[in-house]
């Protein structure tokens, strides 16, 4: 199958991958680029472990095409808390939100993306927002508790989609 | 809190914490080598089968490495070594020459990418001869069923197959099972129509009842089917292999026990174990899962051998979800009290649908007859248990290895015993509970100990309150649609598999200590953490016991070369046992600390202490009572070093000799809907009792946990089969296999922990287990509080909307 060179800005960094028309944005990130943060749980959309911000947005990187992705701007796990921990990851850490840890990349980008669009959520909003992650270990209640911790206005650092010029 | 412990019980960084919210963890599945190929599996299409032929021309032509049958040892292996060889049953290769349920691995390819693997896999050809499948282990077991094996071993004996029984076991207490006339008792293990004693006298199974419950006054006989349920852990199942260029090879793969792993592989591969070492790396959720080897390890392992290359095999989900099933039970259940509510008699007998191998069912067995035995006494007291095999995915351990299943059919009947006997469900709990002082089987009936610490009285009378237990409404008394009830259950687990003689299982941890010349602290423990905190806490008991600062305690990074034997993290023996081991080296640490301390400050060590210095974040040697004369942990060392007199560290193994059980207790709240037969839990109280809390927070989450797969469990769960195709009914998809979301959960405010005020006095600072107890009794509650909502009785699991709807319906029209 003939592949397609595609010019991504993964977490500030202007990459430039070769892929195939079917190659899934997650092998990108995981093989390619060496991204393993971001986690595999399903393939098929319902687990919520691939996601990832696609111009500030979350999207789940299973389902999406790496070459629909060319040119955008994707920050994965990686690029939340590179220099100084995020209040999210923070709060993650202080409120019993990780057991195994393996949902918890998707939970903190989810986590990001929700505060971003409503800094002060509710606990119904919380819930519902990331009823599309699956965590198997904690009972989602420190997730929940971890997000509205930071949901007190200030804290939280709006993820914005830099490009490099 | 005890305010003498200086770390033990604090909340504190979650020692792995930074590395999972950035990202940084590395899992099985993450591990990259320099020239790696990649595997894919090829699954049986069909459920039950002879292989006649697999033909790899094709796939090899494309340049992929393919492993067949013929490729690997023939060796019958048991995937779970935790049993004595002599009670572990072997039945299987590492690629099968028959087929035994649909999605088994029968094949596997190796190539440069994972695409090209999987395109070489699908030019693989395989010719069966199919054979008549079951997905019911009743059905199994007729006389005339295709037998899914011929013969299996047990220990190094082979043993036939008859009516595709894997094993049964049959134990008793008191009365049952003696001879009427001379008072000898029947061993048999398995199930008769007659017992014959040597006295001469025929006698039935239904006399033997007869007898035992003969005191009875009142009797209850019911039936429970618990459902078979996948473990979904986040990580799929996954193995990294290199071979080493001096012969053996280096594993990283998802697991329990890193020990176990790299004995079994010896085994197959016939590799001495100093040529193989598996590497601790991160898990990405167990719950029993991966306490056995994953099937696909040595299916990489033989990969990697052939094709003298680093390999990488990931499950997918689909895969992975046909690889391995919590087990499920059809029990029935009879008891009898007297009108005073004093339990005389019990008789339980559970089928368990295996799957397609035997993955130690006999310990499984064992276990459920223990954890029925110990949550009442019962003078006089039957189990039967048959493991059937079946043609699905292989059952194994899902938290609590049988508890939630047996719970679940007890705590159910002692329910309707309490109303039965017009007495308050908790006042009959409390006069038949097994507690202080009375036996524990902590696995099985060779695994026992004496109960010394015990919160279960203090536990429901405080649940009581915190949930209104004597406000709650009458049973099926509610009118409207949304009907609210409150139900209870009481349960454990065992902390370990420990007893005073070492009993069919195996149980040992190790560890090794050493103090850095700075001061700080370094443990290399094997022990596997599911998450749950169990690194945490031995940090915090090695941080406690040498009064050196936690931040300057750390874990190494370790594998099975670097460490001493530890069995599994199973059984809630993390704390207990894989830390007990870790806190009795530090012992020995300490010793060596003070001696060495001694001859530097020229005191008796005897007459030396440690304290933890929190300003200079050091461990500081102060003279007793005095602390005229001070060095810090950090000085002691360097001077050591300076000295040349050595570093200052130890190793060690060791087993605990007892199993103590760590109680929990479950209120809930329900709202059961009349139109859409939706139950929600709105209000949850669980407390537990697991002696010292070493990591509260964190005790917490496994509560919490716990809750929200009970509530999956009661409801939603079920890895049901098709038994006309013998495949799954959700095809292995995350979309159809439902589970429980954050939406599911009760309010934050409604969901109320606490624990016990015990202390274990043979645990590590008084510490026992708790993980697996947390889910143990959750199921059993929610039908409580569902029948207390209703009025009607659940006695399947999981309890779904569509069969609510109708039993309400037909409670109304007067039916039941
Ligand atoms: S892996 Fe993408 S949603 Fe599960
Ligand atoms: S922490 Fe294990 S899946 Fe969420």
């Amino acid at each position: 199958m003939e592949t397609h060179q595609i010019e991504l800005t993964v977490n500030g960094r202007r990459r430039s991958v070769n892929v195939k028309p079917n190659e899934l944005l997650i092998n990108v990130l995981r093989n390619d680029l060496h991204l393993t943060g971001t986690k595999y749980g399903c393939g098929i959309g319902e687990c919520g472990a691939c996601t990832v911000l696609l111009e500030g947005k979350p999207v789940l990187a299973c389902l999406i095409l790496a070459a629909s992705a060319n040119g955008a701007t994707i920050t994965t796990i990686e690029g939340i808390g590179a220099e100084k921990l995020d209040p999210v990851q923070e709060a993650f850490i202080d409120h019993g939100a990780i057991q195994c840890g393996f949902c918890t990349p998707g939970m903190v980008v989810t986590a990001k993306a929700l505060l971003d669009e409503n800094p002060q959520p509710t606990e119904a909003e919380i819930k519902d927002y990331i009823r599309g992650n699956v965590c198997r270990c904690t009972g989602y209640t420190g997730i929940i508790k971890a997000v509205q911790s930071c949901g007190c206005g200030g804290e939280h650092k709006k993820v914005t989609a830099k490009k490099q010029p | 809190m005890d305010n003498h412990f200086d770390v033990i019980g604090s909340v504190l960084p979650k020692k792995d914490g930074i590395a999972k919210v950035t990202g940084k963890e590395i899992y099985a599945s993450d591990v990259e080598l320099p020239d790696m190929m990649h595997a894919v599996v090829l699954r049986s299409t069909v459920a039950h089968a002879e292989i006649k032929s697999i033909d790899t021309s094709e796939a090899e032509a494309m340049g992929a490495i393919c492993l067949v049958p013929d490729d690997v040892p023939q060796v019958y292996y048991n995937e779970r070594i935790v049993s004595i060889p002599e009670k572990t049953y072997r039945d299987r290769l590492v690629l099968p020459r028959k087929v035994r349920h649909y999605g088994e691995a029968i094949a596997a390819v190796a190539a440069e990418t994972e695409e090209e693997a999987f395109a070489a896999m699908q030019k693989i050809k395989v010719e069966y001869k199919e054979l008549p499948f079951y997905t019911d282990p009743l059905e199994a077991n007729k006389p005339g069923a295709a037998p899914i094996y011929e013969s299996v071993f047990l220990g190094e004996n082979k043993f036939d197959v008859v009516n595709n029984v894997a094993c049964e076991r049959n134990i008793t207490v008191g009365i049952f099972n003696c001879c009427p006339t001379c008072g000898t008792r029947f061993d048999y293990s398995c199930r008769l129509d007659e017992y014959h004693c040597g006295c001469g006298i025929v006698y039935t199974p239904a006399e033997d009842d007869g007898k035992a419950f003969d005191n009875a006054e009142v009797i209850l006989e019911k039936e429970y089917d618990l459902s078979r349920v996948y473990h979904a852990q986040m990580e799929t199942k996954s193995a990294v292999c290199r071979p080493e260029p001096e012969g053996g090879f280096t594993l990283w793969t998802t697991t329990q026990s890193i020990h176990n792993v790299r004995i079994l592989l010896g085994e197959i591969f016939s590799i001495p174990l100093n040529k193989i070492n598996v590497k601790r790396v991160a898990l990405g959720g167990g719950f029993g899962s991966s306490i056995q080897m994953n099937s696909i390890t040595p299916i990489c392992t033989a990969l990697a051998l052939k094709a003298r290359r680093p390999v990488k095999l990931v499950s997918s989900r689909e895969e992975d979800m046909y690889d391995h099933h919590k087990y499920p039970a059809k029990f029935k259940f009879k008891i009898g009290a007297t009108k005073d509510g004093k339990i005389v008699a019990g008789h339980l007998t559970v089928i368990v649908g295996i799957g397609g191998h035997n993955v130690q069912a006999y310990p499984l067995l064992g276990c459920m007859a223990g954890w029925y035995a110990s949550l009442y006494k019962f003078p006089n007291l039957k189990f039967e248990g048959t493991a059937v095999y079946t043609n699905q995915a292989p059952c194994c351990a899902m938290q609590g290895y049988g508890n939630p299943q047996v719970n679940f059919a007890v705590e159910s009947t002692i329910d309707m015993l309490a109303e039965e006997l017009g007495m308050d469900p908790i006042e009959l709990r409390l006069k038949n509970y097994v507690g202080l002082g009375d036996e524990f089987w902590g696995q099985g009936p060779t695994v026992k100990s004496t109960i010394k610490s015990c919160g279960v009285e203090e536990m429901l009378e405080r649940g009581s309150k915190m949930i209104d237990w004597y406000e709650r409404p009458q049973p099926g008394s509610g009118d409207g649609n949304v009907l609210r009830g409150v139900g209870l259950a009481r349960g454990f687990h065992t902390s370990g598999t420990g007893g005073p003689k070492p009993g069919e299982v195996i149980d040992y941890s190790s560890a090794s200590v050493k103090i850095n010349e700075d001061g700080s602290v370094d443990i290399m423990t094997p022990i596997m953490d599911h998450g749950g905190g169990t690194w945490d806490a031995a940090v915090k008991i090695v941080s406690e016991l040498l009064k050196v600062p936690y931040e300057m305690v750390s874990l190494s990074p370790t594998d099975t070369r670097t460490t001493g034997y530890d069995v599994n993290t199973h059984a809630t023996r993390g704390v207990y046992c894989g830390c007990g081991a870790a806190y009795h080296v530090a012992l020995k640490v300490k010793q060596e600390l003070l001696t060495v301390a001694g001859q530097f400050l020229e005191e008796h060590p005897h007459d030396l202490d440690l304290i933890m210095d929190k300003e200079s974040g050091q461990g500081v040697i102060v003279t007793k009572g005095l602390d005229c004369k001070r060095m810090t942990v950090g000085e002691v060392a360097a001077k050591a070093r300076v000295l040349s007199m050595g570093t200052i560290a130890a190793t060690g193994s060791y087993r605990q000799k007892n199993c103590p059980p760590c109680f929990v207790t479950n209120f809930v709240e329900v709202e059961v809907d009349k139109r859409t037969g939706q139950i929600r839990v709105v209000k949850s109280v669980t407390l537990g009792d697991c002696g010292t809390t070493i990591n509260p927070d964190m005790l917490e989450g496994q509560l919490v946990g716990g809750l929200n797969r009970g509530i999956g469990y009661s409801t939603l769960e079920e890895a049901s089969y098709d038994p006309k195709t013998g495949k799954l009914n959700c095809e292995g998809f995350y979309d159809s296999y439902k589970m429980t979301t954050a939406v599911e959960m009760p309010p934050l405010n409604k969901i109320e922990t606490g624990f016990a005020s015990t202390y274990e006095p043979t645990g590590p600072f008084g510490a026992k287990g708790l993980g697996e107890a947390a889910v143990n009794s959750i199921a059993s509650a929610i039908a409580n509080a569902v029948y207390n909502a209703t009025g009607v009785r659940f006695t399947k699991l999981p309890i779904t909307p569509a069969e609510v709807v109708a039993a309400l319906k037909a409670k109304d029209e007067g039916r039941i």
